[in-house]
């Protein structure tokens, strides 16, 4: 056997075991990809329909003496009225067999309690409306909503719906009167949180998350930077100081976050008296979560930036802190970018540390500054995945599709930012 | 003095390979003086004749050596030592090559003169220069050989010596063509020969210089005996490396 | 009579020659034992632009550089040759102080530029470095435009006062090292899309346009090939009308072609220094020798 003949006869071995790797690693990949697909078709098909809201038309008459209303009610008057009491006289009009007290109650559940808030808005807005007979559309209750969505089986034993049969056939005829209708949920979108399903929007988790970001960002960022290219550019190297903070620095980004929530608790909030729920705590604590993560990509981009170009600066009579943030910085930019928005996406998805500085109350209200008490997306989803109500199941999964657009939006950022200051030159 | 050490296996070979061609024909024209000198003393015309033919070779060799040498400059870029070497063999074939030639013309005389044996009574005086010269011409050689820069010195001095010996032949041969104007023209032929052996010696000083420049980096062509000994000969003629001047503060 | 007797024994089957070499031969080999010993040559001049004194450079417990002393003179351009890790580069950056970014470094000895210490405690490495220019082995443009680069230490230092005196600082450094005509269409293009001949001017263009006493090179055409090679070298035989230069090259011939004088590091220490011409045909240490013929150190 000659050499060629010996190659030949290893080569059979040889691509065969090439083959086969990359069996395997098609194999891995794709199993990667199931997994993610039906991660996002089971959220994506639990949560397209709360983007989608059934509405009830109830044609009302403003009665203003069911109101209680006299004859020039002032604003306070309007705003006291029992709006309430005309949603259920209309629904008693229309459907004059519900005898039984708990058919009554049902038959009031029919609309959101929300409607009587829309009818109340809509008076005040319009005082003339008094007396008229109007058609309105309000808000269908959770149970309405989930049964028109098609997630209630009506063939189902009584006993084991949440619709009863009379309920049934109310939203039948509705339905056969035309005053039934899914609509885009705007709802969803402009609401904060609520007990009730159908009122509960992510408005004020959204903000909540924003401030919080806005918070960590001022922070985290400006820190994180300078503090990289310090460590990088000025400080003495083989330094026992500069290691010892090196090797902190680096076992701070592996520290789980509930510890820093404990931190936040205990410094922020026990010793500075931070407000508690406040997106101020909040951003505190991320920024201390991101800042490890921030400094470490940053030095990476610091360090891949060529000394051939520090060289040729201080040739030139640059003195070092030209250097640094003449040259280096500007270079290294688009990673620390980078860097600094995959620490971002990090801490916009973080739930455990939000939860021990009380991030985690309910709060109805949309927070104006990161002063406010507020929660956070991650929070909201935890918060809304452990309701009952078959209709939060749904906002759960909504809110984590918005949430990953979110995410999805801030690393299109980090790839848009990076190939914009790449393609400088 | 080192040829080899080269980084570049090949780069000794080729400096060797002109060292050794240059050797040999250092010998070729070395031998070719010595036969037309034994032709011309033994009046032998077999021996001349074969010495006038072999000139092509000597010249042949020059032309090789020559092209060598260009191929080296061109491609190797010698510098310092390397650089003197090829220079100094590109001059020294040159005068090699005119030696062959002197050679030869003492060969074609050593033809025509055995015809007449009428040189007998200048054969001493002859064969005492041409001793000189050929003795000059193989210390030279042999300097070259060694790359010996003493004993090129040494050689150098050697040159008053046959410029000696060349007038007393002269005057001699002035002497007897005005006894007996019908050996003018031997005595001339006479004469040419003692030229030519004068000018191997000539041409032997200058390969004693190319020795020395070769050893020492110093041009020393038309600078007197003295100046050369004096100047880079220093401490009774023993070598020194190189200088080390001191470094003042 | 000799006559039968050759001078000569030649083989000629064999390419060793069998003649054996004495003279100064042996000489040769008894210094390669020897220690380098003191400089040998004309390591110091009158009057001379840049001093050095017994420099001794650490890189920790490392010493790089010996007890070197040897002087630049003005208007002159000194290269400096030797085998990889001799100590020419590290000595090179003492003379602006480019040793300071590395913290284990630690120089000693007296440099003077102008009579001035260097290494003076008032002295400062912007300032210094604003005399010394100096120019690297990979050419390494700002990414930034062709003007910018040239402008960066003009702006940096303040030396025009307007626009228009910018732009003719420019001009001028650009002509100057030779680039101008080939650029000038392109001036606000990025520096880094030139040819690595061109960036390499474009870098002396850099040096040139705060107009320094002293340009240092640092193997400045050891990433070029021969015709941008050619350019530079034409370009520092021009410089050197107004500049001193100090230039570390790894190719003889390039130190062969530029420079007046050559200096010879080897391990640390400066072996020989001497006139160009006399370097590359007599070199006097059998060191020097050797390297500058190919030879095994």
């Amino acid at each position: 056997m000659n050499h060629t003949e010996k190659i030949q006869h290893s080569l059979k071995k040889r691509h065969a075991r090439e083959k086969r790797f990359r069996l395997y690693g098609l194999l891995s990949v794709s199993i990667s990809i199931l997994f993610l697909l039906s991660l996002l078709g089971d959220i994506g098909f639990k949560g397209m329909p709360a983007f989608w809201q059934t509405k009830v038309k109830l044609d009302i008459h403003l009665d203003p003496e069911r109101l209680g209303l006299g004859p020039n009610p002032d604003q306070d008057d309007l705003f006291q009225a029992n709006y309430q009491r005309l949603i259920a006289d209309t629904l008693t009009r229309m459907f004059p067999d519900a005898k039984t007290r708990q058919q009554r109650r049902a038959l009031k559940n029919l609309v959101s309690k929300s409607a009587a808030y829309e009818l109340r808005d809509a008076v005040i807005a319009n005082p003339q409306l008094l007396g008229q007979t109007r058609p309105f559309w309000f808000l269908a209750k959770d149970d309405v909503d989930v049964y028109m969505k098609g997630r209630i089986d009506r063939n189902l034993p009584e006993s084991q719906r949440r619709i009863k049969d009379y309920q049934l056939a109310w939203i039948d005829t509705l339905k056969s009167q035309g005053r039934l209708k899914q609509g885009f949920n705007t709802t969803f979108f402009t609401n904060s949180d609520s007990r009730e399903p159908e009122q509960a929007g992510i408005r004020g988790a959204f903000t909540g998350s924003m401030l919080t970001m806005l918070v960590t960002l001022s922070l985290a960022f400006p820190i994180g930077v300078l503090a990289a290219l310090y460590l990088e550019e000025f400080a003495p190297q083989n330094n026992r100081w500069v290691d010892l903070i090196e090797i902190n620095i680096n076992n701070l980004a592996a520290v789980p976050s509930i510890v820093f929530g404990l931190l936040g608790l205990a410094v922020f909030i026990g010793f500075f008296g931070v407000p508690r729920s406040a997106p101020l705590a909040g951003g505190l604590v991320l920024t201390l979560m991101t800042l490890p993560t921030i400094i470490i990509t940053s030095r990476a981009a610091i360090k891949a930036v060529p000394n051939s170009i520090r060289e040729a600066a201080l040739a030139l009579g640059a003195s070092k802190t030209q250097v640094a943030f003449g040259h280096v910085l500007p270079l290294s930019l688009p990673g620390i970018l980078t860097g600094t928005i995959i620490g971002m996406a990090q801490a916009l998805g973080e739930t455990a540390p939000l939860l021990l500085i009380g991030m985690v109350a309910f709060v109805a209200d949309v927070p104006h500054s990161i002063f406010d008490p507020s929660t956070a997306l991650p929070v909201q989803i935890y918060l809304w995945a452990d309701s009952p109500e078959r209709a939060f199941v749904e906002r759960t999964s909504a809110a984590i599709i918005v949430l990953l657009l979110f995410l999805m939006a801030m690393n299109a950022l980090a790839v848009f930012m990076r190939k914009k200051f790449e393609n400088k030159w | 003095m080192e040829l080899g050490q080269h980084i570049s296996q090949r780069y000794n070979q080729e400096l060797e390979n002109i060292r050794n061609q240059v050797l040999k024909m250092g010998g070729l024209v070395e031998q070719q003086s010595i036969n037309a000198v034994k032709a011309l003393l033994n009046h032998d015309p077999e021996l001349a004749r074969e010495v006038a033919s072999r000139d092509d070779e000597v010249n042949s060799m020059e032309v090789a050596i020559d092209e060598e040498c260009t191929r080296v400059i061109a491609k190797r870029q010698p510098a310092a030592s390397d650089l003197r070497l090829v220079v100094a063999v590109i001059k020294t074939i040159t005068d090699l090559e005119r030696i062959g030639d002197e050679a030869q013309k003492i060969a074609l005389y050593a033809q025509k003169l055995s015809l007449r044996d009428t040189v007998n009574d200048m054969h001493s005086e002859l064969a005492h220069l041409s001793r000189r010269v050929l003795d000059t011409l193989r210390d030279s050689l042999h300097a070259f050989a060694r790359l010996d820069a003493n004993q090129a010195v040494e050689t150098l001095g050697q040159d008053k010596h046959i410029d000696k010996e060349f007038e007393n032949l002269s005057r001699l041969l002035i002497t007897h063509m005005m006894e007996d104007p019908r050996r003018i023209k031997s005595a001339l032929r006479v004469n040419w020969c003692a030229r030519s052996l004068e000018r191997i010696g000539d041409h032997a000083q200058n390969l004693c210089e190319y020795v020395i420049y070769l050893v020492k980096g110093k041009d020393v062509r038309h600078k007197s005996l003295e100046h050369i000994r004096a100047k880079h000969f220093p401490m009774d003629d023993e070598e020194t490396p190189f200088v080390t001047p001191k470094l003042a503060d | 009579m000799t006559l039968d007797k050759t001078a000569l024994v030649v083989d000629n089957n064999n390419n060793s020659t069998e003649v054996n070499l004495t003279g100064s031969a042996s000489d040769t080999a008894d210094m390669l034992d020897m220690t380098i010993g003191e400089t040998v040559g004309k390591a110091l001049l009158e009057d001379a632009k840049l001093n050095v004194r017994h420099a001794n450079v650490f890189y920790g417990d490392k010493q790089a550089i010996h007890d070197i002393s040897l002087d630049i003179g003005k208007n002159e351009v000194l290269a400096m040759i030797g085998p990889s890790g001799c100590g020419k580069s590290t000595f090179l950056r003492c003379l602006n102080r480019m040793n300071d970014t590395i913290p284990i470094c630690r120089v000693e000895g007296s440099f003077l530029l102008d009579g001035e210490d260097i290494y003076d405690r008032r002295q400062d490495p912007v300032l210094l470095r604003s005399r010394v220019g100096m120019v690297f082995q990979k050419p390494n443009p700002f990414p930034k435009s062709i003007y910018d680069n040239v402008a960066y230490g003009v702006r940096l230092h303040g030396l025009a006062k307007n626009r228009a005196e910018l732009d003719e600082i420019v001009e001028k450094s650009l002509r100057r090292a030779g680039l101008f005509n080939e650029v000038k269409d392109d001036l606000h293009k990025p520096g880094t899309g030139l040819s690595g001949g061109q960036q390499q001017r474009l870098c002396i263009a850099r040096t040139i346009a705060i107009d320094p006493e002293v340009i240092l090179m640092d193997e400045p055409t050891s990433a070029l090939d021969p015709i941008a090679t050619a350019l530079i070298e034409e370009l520092i035989t021009e410089l050197s009308e107004k500049y001193t230069i100090a230039i570390v090259t790894h190719s003889m011939q390039q130190a062969a072609r530029v420079s007046n004088r050559t200096a010879y590091f080897h391990m640390g220490k400066l072996v020989e220094v001497n006139d160009t011409d006399s370097v590359f045909t007599t070199p006097q240490h059998p060191l020097t020798e050797n390297y500058i013929t190919g030879r095994f150190g």
